[in-house]
């Protein structure tokens, strides 16, 4: 697979960081767009570290500006761009809150990361995207499918980003961009703290996992979204691929 | 405000959609949902939500169940690439958080053993393209009301979802070779929607909480 060039959101940490890392173990050139400059630089030496070539710019991907201009930076740096990885959620979204007890101004933010960020990557990235043949992938979860008692504002806007990327996939697919989801399960910081939170979580959620065991954001979830990325994919478009150890039995 | 012949609630917005609806299921004039937005910062913002709900829960108690509908208007088709921030505010992000309020109140009315009905806009997958803001709402709330059905389900409250083409169907949205539909769609909310909300407003429907039915003549199938 040739050198290409990606993006990854929310890519300081965990699943995000995973997806940077097994993008680097292909020789990529991986971006991570993040808010928290320190992580972020540490995840970029890492994919370097990994074979990649890695680079920090600091993004808010609920700012429409701030998106545009770094997608601007990265292609005026590397000159074109293969690839785009939508992995940022709100800062809210392990928390548990009673569906009924939910305020307008924490709905407001879950979509303003989670489905306005992937508008503006969306928009931002489409030009390029054209030019390369390139790929969208947004992460949705389970929770998009089953819904979620305490999680409902992370549940929804997971399900609002399907359904966006399964329309984009229409739209776009005549220009020759191909956008896909993917719904992991993995071990990560958010995971952590939600467990900590809800020690029943960690039970019931590893009770229903056929393999046993959470994914791996780099050895696991990477390597699925570096596929939809890539020319083996080339034909794959419009869908979600649940990467969650056979979790949640869609189909 | 009024509720029809008092055992059904309806929480819409007042248009043509809504009143075909309230007129087939029997609610004379919908609860309309405000369009309250943060005039002093998100304290405030879900302090006047707060207080509606509770106003409006003091003065309605429908016996027979709920029916969520029609919030939005001016469901206008529009590639995502041509989206303005303001416009997709518009089409997006104030009808969701306007939408989670409607569930909300509609949890605070339906009594212990009743029913929640939601009606969604919702293009069918064929005719998808151009439509990202409905899709993107009608999904999220679809989700949202299988989790408002887990909340409630411990006191018997049944939540489901219709969703329809009729108000959203563009015949210019599906590519070419697409199937065509079968006769009668996209469908009229008389005729194919309130006979499946009336559906599952009754004892029929005791075994379904949760779902989501396409109430499109068979164009969705996911």
């Amino acid at each position: 697979m040739s050198t290409r060039t990606v993006v990854v959101t929310g890519a300081s940490g965990g699943v995000g960081e995973g997806i940077a890392l097994a993008c680097a173990e292909a020789g990529w050139r991986v971006w991570v767009l993040a808010r928290r400059e320190a992580e972020g630089r540490a995840v970029a030496a890492a994919v370097d570290a990994a074979g990649g070539t890695g680079r920090y710019l600091a993004c808010d991907v609920g700012d429409r500006p701030s998106v545009a201009q770094a997608i601007d930076a990265v292609v005026a740096a590397d000159g074109e761009l293969h690839g785009a990885v939508h992995n940022a959620t709100s800062g809210r979204s392990s928390l548990p809150i009673p569906m009924l007890d939910l305020t307008p101004a924490e709905l407001a933010d879950h979509a303003r990361v989670s489905v306005d960020g992937l508008v503006h990557l969306a928009q931002a990235c489409l030009p390029h995207l054209e030019a390369t043949g390139g790929a969208l992938v947004a992460l949705t979860s389970e929770a998009a499918f089953e819904g979620k008692l305490r999680l409902s504002a992370y549940a929804a806007v997971k399900a609002a980003e399907r359904g966006l990327a399964r329309t984009l996939a229409r739209e776009w697919g005549p220009q020759g961009v191909r956008v896909n989801c993917i719904a992991p399960l993995a071990s990560s910081p958010a995971m952590v703290d939600a467990f900590e939170r809800d020690p029943t979580m960690a039970a019931r959620v590893l009770g229903r996992i056929p393999v046993g065991r959470l994914g791996d954001a780099r050895a696991d979830i990477g390597p699925v979204v570096r596929f939809l990325l890539g020319d083996d994919a080339r034909y794959v478009t419009g869908q979600t691929l649940m990467v969650d150890g056979g979790s949640c039995a869609i189909a | 405000m009024t509720t029809g012949r008092g055992d059904l609630v309806g929480i819409a917005r007042r248009g043509p959609v809504s009143d075909a609806l309230g007129a087939a299921l029997g609610w004379a004039a919908p609860v309309s949902v405000p369009d309250l937005a943060a005039p002093a910062g998100d304290a405030a913002w879900h302090d006047a939500v707060a207080d509606w709900r509770r106003q409006v829960a003091g003065q309605v108690r429908p016996a027979r169940g709920v029916v969520v509908a029609a919030l939005e208007a001016d469901l206008v088709p529009e590639p995502i690439d041509e989206v303005d921030p303001q416009r997709w505010q518009q089409s997006f992000g104030r009808p969701f958080v306007r939408w989670f309020t409607a569930l909300q109140l509609a949890a605070d009315l339906c009594a212990d053993g009743g029913s929640i009905v939601v009606v969604l806009d919702r293009p069918s997958s064929l005719d998808a393209a151009g439509c990202g803001a409905t899709v993107a709402l009608a999904e999220g709330i679809a989700t949202a009301a299988r989790s408002l059905a887990q909340a409630t389900g411990p006191r018997g409250v049944r939540v489901n979802t219709v969703t329809t083409p009729a108000h959203t169907h563009d015949p210019t949205a599906a590519l070419a070779g697409s199937p065509p539909p079968l006769a009668g769609y996209p469908g009229d909310v008389a005729t194919h929607v309130a006979g499946a909300v009336r559906l599952l407003l009754t004892p029929d429907a005791a075994a379904f909480t949760g779902a989501t039915f396409h109430a499109d003549l068979g164009r969705s199938w996911a």
